[in-house]
């Protein structure tokens, strides 16, 4: 089948999912942020005692936060998280992920089981993992990145 | 002396080399994209540009207020770094009262990986999928900044080929 089918029919557990950042509800933002430097992910999930999702803090938050009120990192993170962030469920198709990423304008989506506890997190990566892994002849082989192209002609 | 090319030969009709080629086919409109599309078939404007010379406190505040997770950086009309969400996050926000002031080019990110705008659009998204940078730098061959390739369009760019 093609990228058109699989993407609706694939569930989102075939997408290589991130480990979250996981930080308790009584962690200070500066907890938080040590935490995803440390995990190298832009993005931090409190869960409650049986690991449900109760709010994201995003690194854009964050900045946004330095920017007005830079002593706020002090506060609880839990007065900064987005309580509304999407969410999709391992089973759901991948369809909904592109869907979500686009029109909720987010680079990260909460990834729950079945009990509404948190799995992982799916991406901006994972998914273009997904798509190279379709397309390997085309995505796969590209040069990376652009490299100055010499100002004199090489040899003789 | 003898001249082998005789004038009475007529001239062998001409055959196009190229006759029996046929154009590759695609299956899939994102396939088709990826291969023959440039870069710049994803959206990469507007861009937001800062100097090196910008303070720290000032690229933050840019950043939240333009509402976007990456700055470029640009010297002389051209690309010296990237500032990003990800450089507040790791070189800023812990450090912020020590930091505020300092140039911004002390703390962004230098050589970010970029594309060309005639590079096909599968370069974009290799340099996602493969090295893992969601920001991509778009550039003239002679290195002017002309645009930034973001998560958020590539998603645009893949719904449009893949959903219609």
């Amino acid at each position: 089948m093609g990228l058109y089918e699989n993407i609706r029919s694939e569930p989102v557990s075939r997408l290589t999912l991130r480990e979250p950042v996981v930080v308790s509800p009584e962690a200070t933002v500066r907890d938080a942020v040590r935490q995803m430097r440390q995990g190298k992910l832009g993005c931090a999930i409190v869960v409650d005692d049986e690991r449900r999702p109760i709010g994201l803090f995003a690194e854009s938050k964050l900045t946004r936060m330095l920017s007005e009120t830079p002593q706020a990192i002090y506060d609880l993170v839990l007065d900064h998280v987005d309580k509304q962030w999407p969410t999709v469920s391992l089973s759901d198709p991948i369809s909904c992920v592109l869907a979500a990423l686009e029109f909720a304008n987010i680079r990260f989506l909460i990834v729950v089981d079945d009990q509404g506890r948190l799995a992982g997190l799916a991406g901006q990566k994972g998914l273009m993992e997904y798509v190279a892994e379709h397309f390997p002849r085309q995505v796969i082989v590209q040069r990376i990145g652009g490299k100055p192209y010499p100002a004199q002609r090489e040899g003789a | 002396m003898s001249n082998d090319v005789s004038p009475t030969n007529e001239p062998e009709e001409f055959r196009d080399p190229l006759q029996n080629y046929d154009p590759k086919s695609y299956k899939d409109p994102l396939e088709k994209a990826l291969a023959e599309e440039t870069v710049t078939a994803i959206q990469c404007t507007p861009v937001a540009t800062i100097s090196p010379d910008t303070p720290v406190h000032a690229a933050v505040k840019t950043l939240a207020g333009m509402q976007v997770a990456c700055l470029l950086v640009e010297q002389d009309g051209r690309l010296a770094g990237v500032f990003s969400d990800r450089d507040v996050l790791d070189h800023v926000a812990l450090e912020y009262e020590q930091v505020k002031d300092r140039p911004v080019g002390e703390l962004m990110t230098t050589d970010p990986i970029y594309v060309y705008e005639n590079d096909s659009a599968a370069a974009a998204l290799s340099i996602m999928a493969v090295s893992g940078f969601r920001h991509v730098p778009v550039t003239t061959i002679d290195q002017k900044v002309i645009g930034i390739v973001s998560p958020q369009r590539v998603t645009e760019f893949l719904r449009k080929h893949v959903m219609n």
